[in-house]
């Protein structure tokens, strides 16, 4: 009950200020009134009442607040007022709060920045309710572990062996079927681009390939139709439906409620749209690429035939072979994931066998349940490490804003020590003024962090966009929500709270006599401004510290922009095509490849064609096993090298060398021998001291027919720039059996992309009117893109570099004027003394000089120890690179000196007369 | 003779005579002074400046309630009357003074033989 009524006064005292007064007015007027009129009546003349009455009673302000105070309003009243003044205080000196709440927002909008990049990259879940109840299926073997032929996602283990997410179809039905801990399990598969064709008009949409159950066991409702049902996955072909995206019902169908029932070709196959995703959906895979068609698995056979691991069928559903499904699932609640795990296992163990032949002594995968609220989330983990890292560089920047304000606070407060000692001996207690000073920090800092969050919101889009392929731009919307406000406000907060103390602290040791006096100065300043000067020392380590981030970044991507190639990309036009399995079944795709090449090199501007499977530094690669002429090929385990399927012109065009044999040329055809040519690191390896032209080796695919090497070609690397060229050999693409499904061209030509686009165009469609032209780029723009982590990583870097630069330039000149004019007298007394403008000068370039070679020192132990997280990010140089950490120091050194001579120069042109008067 | 009592009264027992005054009857601010003074027979004087605080805090804590009405005078004023929370906070402080006066008393009040 009394909590009750407290808060309903408290309530009213600080909701209705005015009507509460004006109720006590009332009260101590009648009070007044009623008090003077007995009096009167005992005999006192009016005059004489009023007065007493008056005096006894006291006055009706303090009356007033002391009711206020009864109710419990004293402490929002005290920060009212202490708000109001901090805020009077700063419109009276707008260049301070413009520096101060300028460096602040920079500071806290950058952090916000990275943050918002962050949870987009590796914390957003998927958009199912209860992501967190969802389990994906990992298993590990070891190297010759019995899984051979794998589409999907892989990665080494540190201790020899293979982790991976794909299953065979067949072991997933039986897992489906006997597991017990999970609610259900489902099947999903992301697949690359599909040609869809619209109302004649073709273009390449991400596809997923679904089972029957994941709609209802993820939990999505569609906002239109239906999704995926269990009748749609029976048997291969029976399902002819696809459930769209959200973005792809608004591109392709303007959001019209028309679509449900409209038919369009998948692959050329016809399909009916039955449902639209909600917005937000991305599938199982990641959340943050959403496919725009879900079709079931029964129409793969159909819509996306492969033929996978040596069987002919088109279908992957019955093949036992190819491991290439992944598989999730709800766990049921309550049930620990050991449990689940270990019965899992179980199964698993079972399914394998009785869909696989197992030789004796065959490892078989053990499985794992790892959190499936993101999905796959495949680029978390590259992403991880760089993103803490900017995350750390970020934190640095803000500690070094939050150092100089709090410099420009402590210079403030020393000169508010007059106010200070009026309050104090007016009656505040020292805690009362540390509120006071606190209050004003904390609304400077969150002053500076709303600014900050605006500024947040206006570039949010930049990190996500640096991240996506210039051509091929993604339409992102960096989320912000409540926890990025969240922790803007917490930095805010914090940073209010670091900043806030030293000046606040410092004003609370104000003495009250001493800074009452009128000539305060001698007896105040206690330590020489140790404080300053130790901020300003912290200020030049962390400027150190983010100027060598900067080296080191910046240098990693000239490096990597400078490294040896060993192909020339210059003057290269690319672009991809993905003709449909449908259309083109497997080796049926090479005529089509063959007359696109005569075509495209009859194009005037064009000097040669190449094609191959896949494009050089774009991140992917094609492997192969390889077995050399003499060698026992295993059932399993065998070595495996890189492979790539090249067109005739590849050396030519790319400008790689063959330096021993020949290329390839007429007499290789579909039907003659088969014909490679491998590259010097695969010579060395495989055939040291030998000459491998003539020799054979047998590759995975076709078990029969022995390649035979014809020419060795100088390295060239293949997926990355950053990796060495590895063993691979190249192989005509027509002599591939089985054909490929994505190619690309590249065409060597001095002409733009947009120069040449309108014959390109003309030339693809005259082969084949539904076949998109895909990614048209140069090769430069490819490599570019490949580096695009490093871009960003030495556009952040060089940011923050020069952002410390400035605030510690700002810092030093501070401290410097600050001290300068705190010993004007004892300046003064030197030059009257005799001391030459040199020497003064000297002085004080002394102290800023000895100042920045402390932080200098501080930075460099600190970069040398925080170095080694940041190695494996660099490339060409190691994280103690004595050349980056020398310039950066004496960047330092030189800036600070530029920054300390204006005060060294004014303090050399101080009157002595003047000085000995300055107070 | 009650002078000094008035200005050595404790921010507590202010509390409790209100409390008590109000008990009596629904009264205004000047109304509770009056009556201390008249139950008191005199003898005790109210520092009329921390009367208002007094009747602030104690509405704060819910153990009386303000409202508007007229006075003798037909003028405004702001009666103050106990609520039931009040009269129970009333009973207790009342037992607790009593007991404390009685310690009190006891110890002052021995003689050197009753040692």
């Amino acid at each position: 009950m009394s909590l009750r009524s407290r808060m309903e006064t408290w309530w009213k005292a600080i909701s209705e200020r005015g009507p509460l007064d004006r109720q006590v007015q009332e009260e101590l007027e009648f009070h007044l009134e009623s008090y003077a009129e007995d009096l009167m009546r005992s005999g006192v003349p009016r005059e004489e009442a009023m007065r007493r009455a008056r005096a006894e009673l006291g006055s009706l302000a303090a009356g007033q607040e002391k009711c206020r105070a009864a109710w419990g309003a004293r402490f929002v009243d005290e920060l009212w007022a202490d708000l109001h003044y901090a805020l009077r205080m700063l419109a009276r000196s707008p260049a301070f709060a413009a520096i101060a709440v300028g460096s602040l927002a920079l500071g806290i909008g950058v952090n916000t920045v990275i943050f918002t990049a962050a949870q987009h990259m590796l914390l957003d879940r998927l958009a199912v309710p209860h992501p967190e109840q969802l389990r994906l299926l990992e298993w590990t073997q070891p190297n010759d572990g019995i899984v051979g032929s794998m589409w999907g996602w892989w990665d080494d283990l540190p201790g020899g062996g293979h982790l991976g997410t794909s299953f065979s179809y067949p072991v997933y039905q039986q897992l489906r079927k006997q597991s017990s801990e999970m609610e259900s399990l489902f099947a999903f598969k992301p697949l690359d681009r599909q040609t869809v064709t619209v109302d004649g008009h073709a273009e390449a949409v991400g596809a997923e390939l679904v089972s029957g159950n994941y709609y209802s066991s993820l939990q999505v409702r569609p906002i239109l139709g239906r999704g995926i049902q269990e009748s749609d996955d029976g048997s291969p072909g029976s399902g002819p439906v696809v459930v769209i995206s959200d973005r792809f019902w608004m591109k392709e169908f303007t959001r019209s409620p028309q679509v449900i029932g409209k038919t369009i070709l998948v692959n050329m196959t016809p399909m009916t749209i039955v449902g639209v995703n909600p917005r937000g959906f991305t599938g199982a895979y990641s959340a943050q690429e959403t496919p725009d068609i879900f079709l079931p698995f029964s129409m793969q056979p159909i819509v996306a035939p492969k033929n996978g691991g040596g069987s002919n069928s088109s279908s992957l559903l019955a093949n036992t072979d190819l491991w290439w499904v992944l598989v999730m699932g709800r766990i049921k609640p309550g049930m620990p994931d050991r449990t689940a795990s270990a019965s899992l296992n179980v199964l698993l163990d079972a399914a394998v066998r009785a869909t696989m032949p197992v030789k004796k002594g065959g490892q078989i995968p053990k499985l794992l349940l790892i959190d499936g609220s993101r999905g796959q989330n495949p680029a978390a983990e590259d992403l991880a490490k760089p993103i803490a890292v900017l995350l750390g560089l970020g934190g640095f920047v803000l500690l070094l804003a939050c150092a100089n304000l709090a410099n420009l606070l402590l210079a403030r407060a020393s000169a508010r020590q007059r106010e200070m000692s009026v309050r104090l001996a007016l009656g505040a207690g020292r805690g009362r003024i540390l509120r006071q000073m606190m209050t004003e920090s904390l609304m400077l800092s969150l002053l500076g962090g709303a600014a900050g969050m605006v500024l947040a919101y206006a570039v949010r889009n930049t990190i996500p966009r640096m991240m996506s392929d210039s051509w091929a731009p993604q339409a992102v919307s960096a989320r912000f929500d409540w926890r990025i406000f969240g922790f803007a406000a917490g930095v805010s907060i914090v940073t209010g709270l670091i900043f806030g103390l030293a000046p606040a602290w410092e004003a609370t040791r104000v003495q009250v006599s001493s800074g009452l006096k009128d000539s305060a100065q001698t007896a105040t300043r206690r330590r020489r401004g140790l404080a300053g000067k130790t901020i300003v020392v912290i200020e030049v380590a962390l400027s150190m510290l983010l100027v060598v981030g900067a080296g080191l970044f910046v240098q990693t991507l000239i490096q990597l922009g400078h490294a040896r190639l060993g192909f020339r990309p210059a003057n290269l036009l690319l672009f991809e095509l993905q003709p449909p399995q449908t259309r083109y079944r497997d080796a049926a795709s090479i005529p089509l490849y063959r007359q696109l090449e005569q075509k495209l090199a009859a194009i005037p501007g064009i000097q040669s064609v190449a094609l191959t499977n896949a494009p050089l530094i774009a991140g992917g690669v094609s492997m192969h096993a390889f077995i050399p002429e003499g060698q026992q090929r295993k059932p399993q385990g065998n070595p495996s090298v890189l492979s790539n399927d090249v067109g005739e012109s590849f050396f030519s065009t790319y400008g790689i060398a063959i330096v021993a044999g020949r290329g390839f040329n007429s007499s290789d055809t579909e039907t003659s021998r088969k014909v490679a040519v491998v590259n010097e690191s695969l010579a060395k390896k495989y055939f040291p001291n030998l000459n491998p032209i003539g020799r054979t080796f047998e590759s995975g695919l076709d078990v029969a027919s022995p390649i035979e090497i014809v020419g060795v070609c100088g390295d060239a690397k293949y997926d990355r720039v950053r990796k060495d060229p590895e063993p691979t050999f190249y192989a005509p693409y027509w002599q591939e059996k089985e054909g490929f499904e994505d190619a690309t061209f590249a065409l060597a030509t001095r002409l733009d992309a947009k120069t040449l686009m309108p014959a390109l165009r003309q030339v693809v469609q005259s082969l084949d009117r539904n076949l998109p032209l895909l990614d048209v780029r140069t090769q430069d723009e490819q490599i570019a893109a490949s580096l695009r982590y490093e871009r960003i990583f030495a556009n952040l870097t060089a940011a923050f570099g020069a952002l410390a630069l400035i605030l510690a330039c700002i810092g030093i000149y501070g401290i410097m004027a600050w001290t300068v004019s705190r010993r004007m007298h004892e300046i003064g007394i030197r030059i009257a003394l005799g001391a030459r403008s040199e020497q003064v000068q000297g002085m004080v370039l002394r102290e800023a000089a000895w100042i920045t070679l402390l932080g200098v020192v501080a930075g460099v132990a600190g970069a040398l120890a925080l170095g080694r997280f940041v190695a494996s990010l660099l490339y060409g140089l190691k994280s103690w690179d004595p050349a980056t950490y020398a310039g950066s120091a004496t960047m330092l050194i030189l800036v600070a000196l530029a920054a300390s001579w204006i005060p060294a120069r004014r303090a050399a042109g101080v009157d002595p007369i003047r000085a000995l008067r300055h107070e | 003779m009650g002078k000094d009592a008035g200005v050595d009264l404790l921010q507590g027992t202010l509390d409790m005579l209100v409390l008590k005054a109000v008990s009596l009857g629904s009264l205004h601010g000047y109304g509770v002074l009056l009556r201390i003074q008249q139950i008191s027979q005199n003898r005790l004087e109210i520092q009329q400046g921390s009367l208002y605080p007094a009747l602030y805090r104690l509405e704060h804590e819910g153990w009386i309630a303000g409202e508007w009405g007229q006075s003798e005078n037909k003028r405004r004023a702001r009666f103050y009357r106990l609520t039931a929370a009040g009269r129970r906070r009333l009973e207790a402080e009342t037992k607790k003074w009593d007991q404390f006066a009685e310690v009190i008393g006891v110890i002052l009040n021995t003689a050197p033989e009753e040692l």
